[in-house]
Order: structure tokens, then C-alpha cells, then sequence
């Protein structure tokens, strides 16, 4: 312990003493203060408890906050002082207490106050409990300020015991409803908090609250007199005593929290891949924070991506996530996204990312390579799509530009022959001839780009065109259609495209008399099956053509299969998922 | 008599309407989009509307539902629509509204004169026209060893597919260079061996025809 602290607690226990000695030697003699016992309990709680948590977090302001609580506590006894310039400096202090405990419960647990509101609140406060304290001390003797047996104070300028005591009454006045709202400010955020955070601050808020409302019954029963006594008085020093103990608590609980650290090592470290299967899980019991998510750094892209490598985005600084980065050998390797609660216990979190920062990187590298996963479906998803747009181009090409063309000149042909004189021997044929080869030149291009992309397919969907495709089969083909929908254009695409290419199959391998070719859609998955009735016996390796295909299917992330036992015709299935 | 042309190609509109004038028909009036070609069709009540499938905006079978208003609104306007894909579905779209006075053609058919003569007149005289290659298509469609058309003779096929084109008894009978007799002999046998009514009348049986075919 540092003797900086060893001096705050030798201080304590002297204001203890003393303040011990004079509530016991009364010589205001109100009968409805508590006893000397209740006034050194509450103050060896702040300077305690506050001492161990100063020393426990140096960085959290809370503790230094509760030792001045604990000594304006102590200091507020010095009303009963003989010595003037005490009672002055007692009389002074009087509510100093209540601002510091205000501001204990507003600031935790970070120590400082989170928004405008709480600071307003904390400046409202000191202006009540201070100010218009010392106002009232420029008129008060000891009867006006509730002191008959006290020493004179050395601030009073006017004798006027009635306006001394109109001062200290609107200061009662004003601090109940002040406290009110300090009550309200306190739900209103518990209201608000998540669960860890709830859990967090619980025990403090509890007490704190407890406290302030007995605090403003105290003060109202005053008004009327004490009808009640003591007790009131008792029973909020009493609960003022607990609420430093209560900040304690929290921080021994973080500080047991950091005791996790070692199980989750322990957890880490266990053979099998239990650890790597719910390494959230152990991070987030370790941290104590169940909406703990992990995302892990992929160099690649310069990104985080989840368990799955799908793209993470970190929270903002001003949301209500926060996010710790761990990092190995200077490289990023993960990010924890957590409660912000978590970052006022920021040692934990620390140790917990070292100690699974194996685990972690493991785990990156898995991450990573589904992400690769995602990004080559995704890549081959945007090929699939990229040569469908392609070939519906270049169909719209020839049919708008070079067929357009060739029918032109056909036509002009045509008008050629009939204005060709009847003298022009040889001329006609030869013009006739000329516009038949045209025609069958027409005929082919048109073979070939329906081949290419299907007109009926783009204009009338898949079911128009599947029935096109078994009304040209080789095969007398059947067609089942359960279809009630348009889908995306490369879903249909590749449907068709894989009906077409097994019919050819079928025609050209199968040596059977008819094909069924079914074709439905339901739960999101689009099932395309051709069978014919032939030899079987097919292979899948076998046919470039199917290959093709079945790359297709599989970028759009579904899967042909084939079954054909030798003498029971063949099947092919296409299962393409169509969300 | 008069027709109105409608197609997106302005080299084909002109091609068109011009091979129409050279075969002695009267152009009322030319038209890029199907609403264009409603509303010629409305101003010049032609008797034969030669539509092409593909228009704007769409570029689909704007043609086609063009050509399905012009059915409903103005019965007595004979349609002759133009693709440039053999399209049997469009056709039988086309036809299954009834046949009179209905074509479907490729578009380099009509660089003949004498067939887009012979077409048009057919249409706007309340026949039908089928281009060859979609009942190629549909006759050509493999079926089962059991159907009636697998025991149809090669000359009865040549015959079925000549009728289904929307050809009367003796275009066909000079197509295949034999008697108006043969051809109906031919006929009645096709009719019998399908299960077929007898239709007489030229106009009708397309549609007895291809409804058989197509099914």
C-alpha cells in the first residue's frame, strides 16, 4: 500500500475519533440526531471502503470520491465543536456529504459523469447544499440554524434568526424534489441500461436510491416536526453506511471476475475442439458479458468478418457497442464487440484477450478461410450472372442488328427479282437463288442464338420455355410443371440450360423411348429433374457439357445429381436454391 | 387492298411496305410500336395489319398483345405477324383465338413476293397462314410409337403440314403436283386416321389440325 493512502487512512481515523467524540458530547443536544456509533459507522464505510477501492483501481476517481465523502461526513460533526471557526467550518459542510454521495451514484461505476444532465445535477447540488448554506450562515445564530447549544459563527454579519431560518427552509424545500429527481435520473437510467450493465451497477444503485429516499423522508418528517423521532435518521445513516461497502463489492466482484481469466485457460487449453467450437461462449462467461460477439481480422480484404466470413462492421464509438481489439505479434487478429460496461473493467479484458489469443488466432485463420469461401461464391455468382447479361447482349445484338440486316436484304432481293425484266435471262434464278441461301444463312443464325439465350426464356419465364424445349426434344418429352412464380433471370437460366443439355443427353446416350422432365418450386428451392427410360449407367465425369453445368448450379449454390443404375434409365436432379 | 405495317426496324417497315406496293397492295400507313400501330389501325381500318413481335418498349411480344387488342376491337382486320424466331407457342397463341383471317410467318418468308402476296391476300380474305417451320415443329414433335400420326404415310405428312400452313386443297394439290382428287382422297384418309371430324371447309380444319398436333 502506498503511503499516500496509509496517510488518508491515519487521517480518517483521527476525523473518525473526533467526530465520534463530539457526537457523543452533544452539546447542541438534538434529540433526533443519531448516536456517536452510527455517525463513525457510515464514516469508516466512505473512508474504507473508499480507500480499498482507491487502491484496488487508482484510475477510478470513485474511490478518492468516497474518502472526501467520508471526511465532509466527519467534518459535518464539527457543528458540535466549542471552538468558533470549527463550527463554522461544520455549519459550512453540513450537506457537503449528500453532493458526494450524489455524484458517487450518477458517475458510476466509471467515476466520471456521463452526460450535461448529471453534471447540471451535481452543480444544482453543491449550489443547494453549499450555497445557500453559507447564505443563511450571514444571518444565523445557533437557534436559527438548529444549533441552540453551539459556539457563535464566524460568517454571521446579521443577527436575524428568522431569515436564517427561511434560508435553511427553502433549502429543505428545494431538496426534496431535488433528490426526487436525483431518484428519477437513477431509474430512468437502470431502465435504460442492458442486463450486464444492470448487473453491474445493481448493488450500488439499490443502496443508493434506498438511501436518498429515506434522506427525503428524513427531511420531510422534519418539516412536521419529527413525529417519528430519531428513527428516520437511524434508518438512513444505516443505509448510507452501505452504499460504499456496495461500490466495494462491485469492484472485489470485477476483481473475482479477473479469477475467471485462469478457468477460461484452463477451458482454452482442453484437448479436443470443444474450445474452438464455443470459444465465444468462453469468452463470454470469462467476461461475464453474454452478448459478446467475436469478429476476426481478414488481412485480405483489410476487414473483420464473423465465424462464417461474412463482413463485420465494428460499432461506432457513439453507439451502444464498444469493441476491443486484440492484437498478436503487432498484427490485428480479432475484435471483441461487448457491453460498454465492459470497458470500465478494461484489465480484464485485456488479460482474457491474452490468454485466448491462441485460441483467437486459430480461430482467425478458420474464419478467414470461410471468408475466402464467401468472397469465391460470391465472385463466381457474379460470373454466372455477368455471362448470362452477356449472352442476352449479344442475342439482342444479332437480333436487332445483323438479322435485322440480312431479313433487309432479303427483302430487297426479293424487289430485285419481281423488277427484273422478263429478258433479263438467268438473271431471276440466279437472284432467287441468292435469296434462298439467305434464308437458310437466317435459318442457322437463328439456330444459333437461340442457342445462346433463348428468346422465349427472356420473354415468357422458364415454364414457357421448358415446354419450347420438350416440344423440340429428340425424345418424346414429358413435362410436369409445378411453377407459380417468376425467378431471378440466372436461376431460370441455368435451370433451362440444365433441362436442355439432358435432353440432349438422353437423345444422344440414353437409347430410351421418353424423358419426363419435372420441374417445381417450393421452400425456397427450385427442383428441376429429367429421367429417361434408357440403359442408365451414366457418369457424371463423363460430358464436358454437364460439367459446365454443373458448375453453374453449384455457383449459384445448389448441386446436380445423377443416379442411373445400369438398366434403369437415368435421372438428373437440379436442386438451385432461389430464396 | 389495304395494310398497315407495323415493325421498329425502319430498314424493314421500308423494305416491307415497299415489296407490298411492287405486289400491288395499298400501304395505309406505317408503325414503330404496338400503340402506334393501334391507333393506325383505328384511323385506317385496314384489312391487314403485318405486325412484327418484338417492339418497343418491352421488347418481348409487344406485337403479339398488340395484335391480340386488334383481334378483339376490330375482328374484321386481318393479322400477319412477323418474327424472327420460330415461335409455336406465340402461333397457337395467335390461332387459339380462332383462325380466321390469322398469320404467323418468319420475317425472311415475306422476302418472296409471291408468298407474301399469297399470305396476305389468304389473311385478309379470312384464311390462315402457319409458317413452315413451326408445323415443321409440330409435326416433326417426337411422340409415342402409339400415335395415330406415326401411321400416317410420308404423302398424308406432306398433306397434314401443307393444311396446317392454312393451304386450301388446291394450293396443295399444285404444291405436290397431283389432282385436286388425290389431295381430298388424301385428306378424308388424314381425317380418319387422326379421329378427326370432317371439315370441308379450308378455313376451319387449321385449327382442327393444329390443335391435334399440338396436344
Amino acid at each position: 500500500m502506498k503511503p499516500k493512502l496509509y496517510a488518508v487512512g491515519v487521517a480518517g481515523v483521527l476525523a473518525g475519533a473526533g467526530a465520534a467524540w463530539l457526537a457523543a458530547h452533544q452539546p447542541s443536544g438534538r434529540p433526533t440526531e443519531p448516536g456517536a456509533l452510527l455517525t463513525l459507522l457510515v464514516g469508516a464505510s466512505l473512508l474504507g471502503s473508499g480507500i480499498a477501492a482507491w487502491r484496488a483501481r487508482p484510475e477510478n476517481r470513485l474511490g478518492l470520491v468516497m474518502v472526501l465523502t467520508g471526511f465532509a461526513w466527519f467534518a459535518a460533526e464539527l457543528v458540535e465543536a466549542r471552538a468558533p471557526w470549527l463550527n463554522t467550518i461544520g455549519l459550512a459542510v453540513q450537506s457537503v456529504w449528500i453532493i458526494g454521495l450524489v455524484y458517487l451514484l450518477l458517475s458510476f461505476p466509471s467515476g466520471r459523469l456521463p452526460g450535461r444532465l448529471d453534471r447540471a445535477v451535481v452543480i444544482g447540488g453543491l449550489a443547494l447544499g453549499l450555497g445557500l448554506q453559507l447564505v443563511a450562515m450571514l444571518y444565523g445564530n445557533k437557534t436559527g440554524l438548529h444549533c441552540p447549544g453551539c459556539a457563535n459563527n464566524l460568517l454571521q454579519v446579521v443577527h436575524d434568526n428568522e431569515k436564517a431560518k427561511a434560508w435553511i427552509g427553502l433549502q429543505h424545500l428545494i431538496a426534496i424534489p431535488f433528490i426526487g429527481a436525483v431518484v428519477v435520473l437513477l431509474i430512468r437510467r437502470w431502465l435504460r441500461a442492458s442486463s450486464v450493465q444492470r448487473r453491474a451497477v445493481a448493488p450500488v444503485l439499490v443502496a443508493g436510491c434506498a438511501t436518498l429516499v429515506a434522506l427525503v423522508v428524513t427531511v420531510i418528517l422534519d418539516l412536521f416536526g419529527d413525529p417519528l423521532g430519531a428513527l428516520p435518521a437511524n434508518l438512513y445513516f444505516t443505509l448510507m453506511a452501505t452504499v460504499p461497502i456496495a461500490v466495494l463489492v462491485v469492484f472485489l466482484q470485477r476483481r473475482l471476475a479477473r479469477g475467471m481469466v485462469a478457468g477460461l485457460v484452463v477451458e482454452l487449453g482442453a484437448p479436443g475442439d470443444a474450445a474452438s467450437s464455443d470459444l465465444r461462449g468462453a469468452l463470454a462467461r470469462a467476461l461475464g458479458d453474454p452478448s459478446l460477439e467475436l469478429a476476426f481480422w481478414f488481412a485480405a480484404e483489410g476487414c473483420y468478418v464473423d465465424g462464417d466470413g461474412g463482413v463485420v462492421r465494428l460499432p461506432d464509438p457513439d453507439s451502444r457497442r464498444r469493441s476491443t481489439l486484440v492484437e498478436r505479434d503487432g498484427q490485428p487478429i480479432a475484435a471483441l464487440i461487448h457491453d460498454p460496461v465492459l470497458e470500465h473493467n478494461a484489465e480484464l479484458v485485456h488479460s482474457v484477450c491474452a490468454a485466448a489469443s491462441l485460441a483467437l488466432e486459430n480461430e482467425r485463420l478458420q474464419a478467414e478461410l470461410r471468408a475466402r469461401v464467401v468472397e469465391l461464391r460470391a465472385s463466381r455468382a457474379r460470373l454466372v450472372e455477368a455471362t448470362d447479361a452477356e449472352r442476352r447482349r449479344i442475342e439482342r445484338d444479332l437480333h436487332d442488328g445483323t438479322q435485322q440486316r440480312l431479313v433487309s436484304i432479303a427483302m430487297s432481293l426479293g424487289l430485285l427479282e419481281s423488277k427484273l425484266p422478263g429478258e433479263a435471262k438467268g438473271a431471276r434464278p440466279l437472284v432467287r437463288e441468292t435469296r434462298e441461301a439467305l434464308t437458310v444463312a437466317l435459318a442457322e443464325l437463328r439456330e444459333l442464338t437461340h442457342g445462346i439465350n433463348p428468346p422465349l426464356l427472356t420473354e415468357r419465364g422458364l415454364p414457357a420455355a421448358l415446354d419450347e424445349l420438350c416440344r423440340r426434344a429428340a425424345l418424346p418429352a414429358h413435362l410436369d410443371l409445378a411453377l407459380d412464380r417468376r425467378l431471378p433471370d440466372r436461376i431460370e437460366s441455368a435451370a433451362y440450360f440444365v433441362v436442355s443439355e439432358a435432353l440432349t443427353n438422353a437423345a444422344k446416350h440414353s437409347h430410351g423411348s421418353e424423358v419426363r422432365v419435372c420441374a417445381s418450386g417450393n421452400a425456397g428451392t427450385l427442383i428441376v429433374e429429367v429421367a429417361d427410360d434408357g440403359i442408365g449407367g451414366a457418369t457424371t465425369t463423363g460430358g464436358s457439357g454437364l460439367r459446365g453445368l454443373a458448375d453453374r448450379v453449384e455457383a449459384l449454390g445448389g448441386r446436380i445429381t445423377v443416379s442411373s443404375p445400369p438398366g434403369r434409365g437415368t435421372t438428373l436432379r437440379a436442386e438451385i436454391p432461389c430464396g | 387492298m389495304r395494310v398497315a405495317v407495323a415493325d421498329d426496324a425502319v430498314i424493314l417497315r421500308e423494305g416491307l411496305s415497299r415489296l407490298l406496293e411492287e405486289a400491288g397492295f395499298e400501304v395505309v400507313g406505317l408503325a414503330a410500336d404496338g400503340d402506334a400501330l393501334l391507333e393506325l389501325v383505328e384511323r385506317t381500318r385496314p384489312d391487314v395489319a403485318i405486325v412484327d413481335i418484338r417492339m418497343p418498349p418491352t421488347h418481348t411480344d409487344e406485337g403479339l398483345q398488340a395484335a391480340k387488342i386488334i383481334r378483339r376491337r376490330w375482328p374484321d382486320v386481318g393479322l400477319l405477324v412477323l418474327s424472327q424466331h420460330v415461335n409455336a407457342r406465340y402461333a397457337l397463341e395467335l390461332l387459339s383465338d380462332g383462325t380466321d383471317g390469322v398469320g404467323y410467318l418468319l420475317k425472311e418468308r415475306v422476302s418472296d413476293l409471291d408468298e407474301l402476296s399469297s399470305s396476305v391476300n389468304r389473311v385478309g380474305n379470312g384464311g390462315s397462314v402457319l409458317d413452315p417451320a413451326v408445323v415443321d415443329e409440330l409435326v416433326g414433335r417426337r411422340r409415342n410409337a402409339d400415335s395415330p400420326l406415326e401411321h400416317l404415310t410420308d404423302r398424308e405428312r406432306e398433306v397434314l403440314a401443307l393444311m396446317a400452313e392454312g393451304r386450301s386443297n388446291r394450293a396443295i394439290a399444285e404444291r405436290l403436283f397431283v389432282t385436286d382428287n388425290t389431295v381430298e382422297k388424301h385428306v378424308k384418309s388424314i381425317f380418319g386416321s387422326l379421329c378427326l371430324p370432317p371439315s370441308p371447309d379450308d378455313h376451319r380444319r387449321v385449327l382442327a389440325v393444329v390443335t391435334f398436333l399440338n396436344s
